[in-house]
């Protein structure tokens, strides 16, 4: 008999039992499908290779060894909604699991055993059977959820504008697993059936369906168990062929651009450092893109995360991330392909024999549309949600920055804005000499008077020049005199921050502006800068270190919250009202400040605070970032309408903001909605000053 | 070797615009100094009738290029023209008026030549035998004097600045022939519409009277309407009046519409976001009436009356009506 070396207490399974014939046979057939593996991996890599500026994207391997560890193996980006979440959980740790289980099988037929032992005995092989049987079956019910949530559902983010963009690679992938894992079963009950020990109930799967053979001869059992562990052993090599010319590549090129992340602070930018040798700027061509910035659209799995916070998407725009990301993709392959064709050409002497030039496209215009390009606001919903951390934001930027800086074509709403940046350092063109005006009645003190103050308070041109921000200013200068904090501010001798220039694709004139600031501040030995503008916030923290200006930036609701929490400033007064916090996408996703302005509201007495649907790291932008602020929005909904409404369904009647481009937009949404009576929008600083209760004694 | 000072003539539909006039006083004036001719190019369709009118402004040649290839204006028509017309004459000046044909014009005949070109001048005059030009820098804090070292010398004048002068110049017109290849033509215009309004471009006008939220509607604008009439201005919104669907978007006056500076801009029921002043704060004076005095608006105003517009504009219009005559 068979199982003389397993008995009840000594539990385990013949491995190659009723195949061994076969052995040989298998390994052949394995190692075709892993040279089909590597020459599809092979060819894969030529392609990554072909096009591409470099880029250091290797260092630092313990810190990348980590973010794939989180990213890549734990997948906590994936769980962020629930089903798709759990529906790749129990495909993935189902394979990680498997996988366990063929690798043992081998170490013992082919290690341990030769070498007088084995492992898979006992209890360990009965609890070793249960885990593969759980997750089998796990796997089958991830495919499960896969091919209902593709092909029933029909979720709109698994497509574009309604249409679903699914391809015959979809499916393939998903019954080939699924015919894997069933005939894997299926060999497992025919052995079962053969054999029947008694303690193979722990694989409860096999166990149950061993019963539909039951009164097979045994003669047939076998015969369909070699037909069936063939069909498994076929199909799982394809798989392993399949998977470089398929979606199933993602299994490398996932981990892999996690592990190549960007190692940088959120929304870091890379400065057009060469202004004076280049004939373009910008990305124009593929070329101009780094080999990483190319990688990222390989590893995207059109899983459609971005797209469905997107606010231009969802306001009706032409733009989707995913679309972005696969255009880039579609063409980067079929240009790739000629490139490296044409280099097997020229080194086998046949130089010219491939024509490269009818693929030569311009990115910004021929491969993403310019309404696309536009469209987006920067608000960095797509990159903190893609759980293969894709970077779209600087290829926007990139491709703006081309169109504003190579090409000179952009809106005239931009041109206009550009130019009374450079006339008067504000994007409405107000007089720079007014710079300071808000201040004049507050006894605030102006560095060139005297330099020994604590903080900068950079105020912006939103605090400055604005009537409607000048409030904004003057409530937080009055809250940080009260609480006797030393600062003060440039006057007239401060200039804007750029932000809107640079995501633009204005890099020239945000380095021109970011240069003068820095000289400005350096020149007064600034150390720390207090800001009231998120974009302010952002563009000092962590663009302005490439030019030379190292300060400790913070933005107000940080220094607020810390002067609330140390006893400096109390909040007596009562406001009463619903409010509801409406999170910038610089000070939020960018910075990750959520709890600050939230703790600030729940301390003001009386005030009751409540969450709309979308917010935290799914908080739904304003619509005014990445230069949009000074634009018209002429396709589908308003953004900042969009919001309002978010704000109305709320049901609050105060709009808390930390931001002057959300305050803005925001106050116009309500205006738009005509519920100017019932609801307002309010800076943070302006509630605080507000809350303390001191406006009296003015 | 170069002489005499050119001008480029502008005419739409036939009929010489005010800049050709501007023109032809500036260039009689630097060319009494250098004791040289005053020529104009005019180029157009059916131009040769109205030609003469530049003789009262002191122009003594006019080099009409009338044919249906120069009208509409094409930057690439235009331009190739006046440059082999330059180039077989030699001017020692030319100039062109800073209007949106002029920049348009004037900056591609500068490429063309490969000479310099001083833009939207406000004002010119001769040193040495050269021209010099002042120009405002700085959104108009400073003004710079730039001369030309290569030859013609160009420079665009700002158009509204420099004086009509009538003095008689020998108005010969001459009928000039310059063969332009339509292939060369990379644009073609294929429609040209028209304001129905028949009132000057916000970005030209002088006065502006403009409505916002407080209009209510699109029928209280009939009253500013008349008002304009009156004031021979021309009316605007903000962009709220334009997102209601009050008024077209080529009235929207703002940040993402026009940016206007008239000598007079009365804004009415226009709170004064910092958006729409991006649009106008450049105005000479600006007028407010706004029943709300909060609005910012007021802050930026020469004159503010806090009051219901459609209590004021009637009054307003009555009494402008009896100044005007």
């Amino acid at each position: 008999m068979e199982q003389a070396k397993f008995y009840v207490g000594h539990e385990g399974r013949q491995i190659f039992w009723n195949v061994e014939s076969f052995e040989a046979l298998l390994f052949i057939f394995a190692a075709v499908a892993i040279l089909i593996f590597g020459y599809g991996i092979y060819q894969r890599w030529q392609l990554w290779k072909a096009i591409g500026k470099p880029e250091v994207r290797n260092d630092k391997i313990l810190q990348r060894l980590n973010l794939l560890l989180k990213y890549g193996f734990f997948q906590v980006k994936t769980w962020r909604q629930a089903y798709p979440g759990i529906m790749h959980g129990l495909i993935f740790f189902g394979f990680f699991i498997l996988i366990f289980g063929t690798f043992f099988d081998s170490l013992e037929f082919h290690v341990t055993e030769p070498l007088g032992f084995i492992f898979l005995i006992g209890k360990f092989y009965l609890y070793f059977s249960l885990a593969m049987e759980i997750f089998g079956l796990a796997i089958l019910v991830g495919i499960v959820m896969a091919l209902y949530r593709r092909y029933i559902t029909k979720p709109d983010f698994l497509g574009y504008k309604g249409e679903n963009d699914n391809q015959p690679d979809d499916a393939i992938v998903l019954l080939l697993i699924g015919g894997i894992i069933i005939t894997g079963f299926m060999l497992e009950a025919l052995r079962i059936t053969a054999t029947m020990p008694p303690w193979e109930v722990w694989s409860f799967g096999g166990w149950w369906l061993a019963k539909a053979f039951a009164g097979m001869s045994e003669e047939n059992v076998k015969m369909l168990h070699k037909i069936a562990w063939w069909t498994h052993s076929l199909l799982t090599f394809g798989f392993i062929g399949y998977i470089p010319y398929s979606r199933l590549l993602h299994i490398i090129t996932s981990p892999a651009n996690i592990f190549l992340a960007s190692l940088q602070p959120k929304g870091y930018l890379e400065p057009i450092r060469d202004f004076e040798t280049a004939e373009s700027f910008g990305v124009g061509k593929l070329e101009d893109f780094t080999w990483k910035q190319i990688f990222d659209s390989d590893a995207c799995t059109r899983c459609g995360r971005c797209q469905e916070g997107c606010p231009a998407y969802l306001s009706g725009k032409p733009l989707s991330p995913k679309k972005v990301i696969q255009d880039l993709k579609n063409y980067w392959l079929a240009k790739a392909k000629t490139v490296v064709a044409a280099q097997k050409a020229a080194a086998a002497g046949k130089e010219g024999a491939i024509d490269q030039a009818g693929l030569d496209k311009v990115l910004p215009g021929e491969v993403v549309d310019l309404h696309e390009l536009w469209a987006c606001t920067n608000c960095m919903y797509c990159m903190e949600h893609c759980p293969v951390l894709i970077e779209h934001i600087p290829k926007i930027i990139g491709m703006r920055q081309y169109k504003v800086l190579t090409e000179a074509d952009f809106a005239p709403e931009l041109q206009l804005t550009y130019r009374n940046m450079e006339n008067n350092s504000n994007p409405w063109g107000m007089g720079a000499h007014t710079r300071a005006d808000w201040a004049k009645e507050l006894d605030v003190k102006i560095l060139a008077d005297d330099p020994n103050v604590e903080y900068l308070f950079y105020v912006g041109c939103s605090g400055s020049f604005d009537e409607r921000g000048k409030k904004v200013a003057v409530s937080l200068s009055r809250i940080l005199q009260a609480a006797g904090v030393s600062f003060g501010i440039l006057g007239t001798e401060e200039g804007c921050c750029g932000d809107s220039a640079m995501r633009g694709g204005n890099e020239y004139l945000y380095q021109a502006m970011a240069q003068a600031n820095i000289e400005t501040m350096n020149g007064y030995g600034v150390k720390k800068i207090i800001t009231m503008c998120p974009h302010g916030y952002n563009a000092l923290k962590k663009d302005y270190p490439h030019f030379g200006g190292n300060f400790e930036v913070y933005h107000h609701t940080e220094i607020i919250a810390d002067l609330l929490a140390k006893g400096k400033i109390t909040l007596k007064k009562q406001l009463t009202g619903r409010f509801t916090y409406h999170d910038s996408c610089f000070l939020g996703r960018y910075n990750d400040i959520f709890t600050q302005p939230r703790t600030i509201l729940q301390a003001v007495p009386g005030l009751e605070l409540v969450e709309m649907e979308r917010n935290r790291t799914k908080a739904f932008c304003c619509g005014a970032g990445g230069g949009r602020m000074w634009m018209e929005e002429d396709q589908g909904e308003r953004i900042n309408d969009m919001r309002t409404d978010q704000a109305i369904a709320a049901q609050a009647d105060t709009v808390a903001v930390a931001c002057p481009f959300c305050l803005t937009m925001l106050s116009d949404g309500i205006k738009d909605r005509q519920k100017e009576e019932s609801m307002a929008a309010l800076d943070i600083a302006e509630i605080v000053w507000s809350a303390m209760g001191m406006e009296e004694k003015e | 070797m170069a002489k005499d000072v050119w001008i480029i003539a502008e005419q739409r539909d036939g009929v010489l615009r005010k800049i050709s006039f501007e023109l032809a006083s500036t260039a009689r004036k630097l060319a009494d100094e250098l004791g040289e001719e005053v020529c104009a190019v005019l180029l157009g369709n059916g131009v040769t009738a109205g030609a003469k009118d530049l003789a009262k402004y002191g122009v003594d040649k006019i080099f009409v290029a009338d044919d249906a290839i120069f009208a509409p204006y094409t930057t690439d028509a235009h331009s190739e023209a006046v440059a082999k017309l330059v180039k077989e004459k030699e001017p020692a000046i030319i100039l062109l008026g800073a209007s949106s044909q002029g920049k348009d014009l004037s900056s591609r005949l500068a490429g063309k030549l490969a000479t310099g070109l001083a833009t939207d001048c406000t004002d010119v005059k001769i040193a040495a035998g050269k021209m010099v030009a002042v120009r405002p820098v700085y959104a108009g804090k400073c003004f710079v004097e730039v001369q030309s070292a290569t030859n013609p010398q160009l420079a665009s004048l700002r158009p509204n600045v420099f004086p009509v002068v009538e003095k008689a110049g020998a108005g010969e017109v001459i009928a000039t022939e310059i063969a332009i290849d339509p292939a060369q033509l990379k644009t073609k215009v294929l429609e040209v519409q028209k304001d129905a309004s028949g009132r000057v471009d916000l970005t030209e006008a002088l006065v502006i009277v403009s409505g916002g939220r407080g209009m209510g509607g699109p029928g209280g604008y009939a009253a500013l309407e008349e008002l304009a009439g009156i004031l021979n201005a021309t009316v605007g919104a903000s962009r709220a009046a334009v997102d209601s669907g009050w008024r077209p978007q080529t009235d929207q006056v703002g940040q993402t519409g026009k940016v206007v500076s008239p000598n007079l801009y009365i804004a009415c029921g226009i709170s004064g976001a910092i958006q729409h002043l991006a649009g106008m704060s450049s105005s000479k004076y600006i007028v407010a009436i706004n029943k709300d005095s909060e609005a910012p608006i007021f802050s930026k105003a020469d004159y503010g009356i806090v009051e219901d517009l459609f209590k004021v504009i009637p009054e307003l219009t009555k009494e402008c009506k009896i100044l005007m005559g």
